[in-house]
């Protein structure tokens, strides 16, 4: 909030005053706990064919200064008054919003009016069905509303067409527009989004030191106390596969979830668990407690990291119309990063895994760094969220 | 407790029904249809009886009040105090909307090549209001070409030039008051710059030992908050408190010493008293902020639904591309959400728009969080070129 100044008023002709005073001083003024945010109307179409339908939504406030409802004059609009004044709300909405293709105008027509509430109060919301004299390809529409009376109102308009969907703002100096209805390009959208997940799999390198400590072990076997390298490739490919499986599993049920606005966790809390993840699994190359079922472990510990991933993701947004196909291709685009660092790494690992070197040196104190690095994370996150 | 579990199961059901929703439309086939709205509101509903009050109209706000603004399109004696009116409306609740009523009382004499510089100077505050300072400072050039004399045009200009960050042409504009206006103006607007180029100590005695008696509560709230704010930044924050709260003695109305002491308080942790001054201004962005902040402090979790309010409000200043509240937006996300990525790009955009001391601090502190120090250069820049004296800032400035 920045000061804006004025010290005095203008000076007002006594008689402009008397015109103006009557008409403003009459009720006191209210607060609410309503937010106070410049004026929106909403307009969501969908288009099918050339049938059209949606609603348009108008603040009851608004309503009230572009037709007026308050009946009694006593400062407040209730749902009877509203109701009384349906025909002429939606006749200035018909007047002041047009939809047409190819120059023709549609014909809208209005059904029975109910209320939607939103973060600046109560709105007057008019459902609607119509149809064009053609098949739209191009939705042209003109909107109005509130002009001469409040210059700042904007029109929110979605429009959707079979699966794609489009947002613009009308009003203003956009008192036209036209909009061509079309189908959103799925494949670029899963284009970027699988990048996304490629790049942040790789850069992340929290996701990827949980994983590489639970496959450290991978390639050995516990016995009696002591790390013995494992024989025959395939149970080191079947310990690998399940590791991968269940943390993959995990991430994706998570990830699905809180993108899908199901859930939402703290950041500060999934990343702090993230990070004490990581600890655990590298802790527990050094002092095993748990050998057999690390893909457990994974799974469990999975499900936070998928959470870490949806941070990512709603950062990005998910493009409307293409939501799930984001979704998926965010999520494989995870898994192709990450089971290319498991290709390359592992072979390695399973080259050396029976020199004492590995045994001894990388497993213990190659853990022991990673948990020492984890543990730097967890204070950070925990106790510093931000800085 | 009880009642936390049940606004959380409330919302996991509700998410539970969007996803079974999706579910069903991608059984279906085609991918889900949604509508993307930023501001998705709940369902349509009918109202359980006639009597339910769905809005109170404030004075100014009812149709008919409109015949009065037919009138303002031939009668400039009308349109201005018309448009005055509705300004300090806007100013005394926050009420955005007040502003487009305004801009629709000035619109026809704006409009016309041979505009009066009071519209001018007029719609200039109104832009300046929506953080459109370009175009405020545009329309102040236009009025101050046609009347050099006009003090509170030139007072405007210092105003709007001091949120950009241009000091030099601000004290310049200062200087043109002395003129035509009061010398206790004069001398605030003067020392004001002063305080942010180099001179904290100096201007901070200054505007002590200036006499406002004969000024109106408006000027004296601008003295009052200027001194508060000078001794947070030379450290002093018990002076700070002090002049805030005599502030809001002589002007409890102005919004700003309201925040500034709402921020001052949570700064020393009085979390309570916080809530006890915002609540009756929940309606206002950046008082719910500063309330959501003080509820997270006291972690009384009385303030979850008012993090979803601003969430939407914020998400709907974004989609109609207003600027008005990105600072405060930066602010929500760093402190609210924990968010620091998010919020450092909300501070980024909101350094593009304007530059006081808030929205060096929000860059700064955002920059440090998300660990991008080279997000922070262009502040530290700024601070270094101006001279800008803050005690609260000097800790980034050797950090970075």
């Amino acid at each position: 909030m920045s000061r804006s100044l004025r010290w005095r008023m203008g000076r007002v002709a006594a008689g402009a005053w008397t015109l103006i005073a009557g008409l403003l001083a009459t009720f006191a003024l209210s607060g609410g706990a309503f937010a106070h945010i410049s004026s929106n109307g909403f307009l969501t179409v969908r288009v099918d064919g050339q049938h059209l339908a949606g609603s348009l939504e108008m603040a009851v406030r608004d309503a009230e200064l572009a037709v007026g409802l308050d009946a009694n004059h006593d400062g407040k609009v209730t749902w009877g008054e509203l109701r009384a004044a349906e025909p002429q709300l939606a006749r200035y909405l018909s007047e002041h919003v047009m939809l047409s293709t190819q120059g023709r105008r549609c014909d809208i027509a209005f059904m029975p009016l109910e209320v939607n509430d939103r973060v600046d109060g109560h709105y007057a919301w008019l459902p609607f069905e119509g149809s064009c004299a053609q098949p739209i390809h191009a939705l042209e529409i003109r909107y109005s509303v509130l002009v001469g009376l409040d210059p700042s109102h904007r029109g929110l308009l979605t429009l959707s067409a079979g699966s794609a969907a489009q947002t613009a703002v009308l009003g203003g100096a956009t008192a036209q527009a036209s909009f061509t209805v079309f189908a959103p390009d799925r494949w670029r959208a899963f284009r970027d989004y699988f990048k996304a997940g490629v790049w942040h799999i790789l850069s992340g390198i929290d996701h990827l030191l949980f994983l590489l400590s639970l496959l450290l072990p991978a390639v050995l076997l516990r016995k009696s106390g002591r790390w013995e390298p494992v024989h025959a490739a395939r149970p080191a490919l079947i310990g690998i596969l399940k590791v991968v499986t269940a943390f993959t599993l995990a991430h994706s049920i998570t990830l699905s979830l809180a993108a899908l606005d199901v859930i939402r966790l703290p950041s500060r809390l999934t990343e702090s668990v993230i990070a004490a993840s990581i600890i655990v699994a590298a802790l527990n190359n050094i002092f095993p407690v748990i050998t057999e079922s690390r893909a457990r472990i994974a799974f469990g510990f999975g499900l936070l990291h998928g959470f870490g991933f949806a941070s990512v993701l709603s950062d990005m947004g998910l493009p409307p119309g293409a939501r799930l196909i984001s979704l998926l291709s965010f999520n494989l685009g995870i898994e192709a990063g990450q089971l290319s660092v498991v290709l390359v790494v592992m072979p390695i690992v399973y080259a050396v895994r029976s020199g004492l070197f590995y045994r001894r040196t990388v497993m213990p104190w190659g853990s022991a760094a990673i948990a020492a690095l984890a543990f730097v994370w967890l204070v950070q996150r925990a106790v510093f969220p931000s800085g | 407790m009880r009642k936390r579990r049940g606004k959380f199961s409330r919302a996991a059901a509700r998410g539970l029904r969007r996803l079974l929703m999706g579910l069903t439309l991608c059984a279906a086939g085609p991918f889900a249809v949604t509508t993307g709205q930023a501001a998705a509101a709940g369902l349509p509903y009918v109202p359980a009886s006639d009597s339910v009050v769905l809005t109170e109209v404030p004075a100014g706000a009812t149709h008919r009040s409109t015949p009065s603004l037919a009138l303002t399109a031939t009668r400039l004696d009308v349109a201005l105090p018309l448009a005055e009116f509705d300004i300090s409306r806007a100013r005394a609740t926050g009420d955005l909307r007040f502003l487009g009523y305004a801009e629709a009382a000035l619109a026809p004499w704006r409009d016309r090549p041979d505009a009066r510089p009071e519209v001018l100077v007029l719609d200039a505050t109104i832009l300046q209001s929506r953080h459109a300072f370009d175009a405020s400072l545009l329309e102040l050039d236009r009025a101050l070409g046609l009347r050099p004399d006009d003090a509170q045009g030139w007072l405007t200009r210092a105003v709007v030039l001091r949120v950009l960050g241009r000091y030099q042409e601000a004290a310049s504009s200062c200087e043109r008051l002395r003129a035509s206006a009061d010398p206790a103006i004069t001398s605030l607007c003067v020392q004001s710059l002063r305080s942010l180029t180099g001179h904290l100590g100096d201007a901070y005695l200054a505007i002590k030992s200036l006499s406002t008696e004969q000024l109106p509560a408006e000027a004296r709230a601008w003295r009052y908050s200027e001194l508060g704010e000078m001794s947070e930044r030379l450290g002093d924050s018990d002076s700070g408190g002090h002049w805030f709260r005599e502030g809001l003695a002589v002007a409890p109305g102005d919004l700003y010493l309201r925040t500034a002491y709402a921020d001052w308080l949570l700064q020393q942790g009085r979390a309570n008293e916080t809530v006890g001054l915002l609540a009756d201004y929940q309606s206002m962005e950046p008082m719910l902020l500063r309330l959501t902040i003080a509820h997270r402090m006291l972690r009384d979790g009385a303030g979850t639904g008012a993090e979803a309010q601003l969430a939407t409000a914020f998400q709907l200043e974004l989609a109609r591309g207003d600027a008005v509240h990105r600072r405060e937006q930066a602010r929500f996300l760093l402190d609210v959400e924990h968010d620091p990525g998010a919020a450092l790009s909300a501070a980024v955009e909101n350094w593009r728009v304007q530059r006081e001391p808030d929205d060096i601090s929000i860059l700064l502190r955002a920059a440090q969080a998300s660990h991008r120090p080279d997000a922070a250069a262009p502040a530290l820049e700024f601070l270094k070129r101006t001279g800008l004296e803050d005690v609260r800032l000097a800790a980034y400035r050797g950090a970075n």
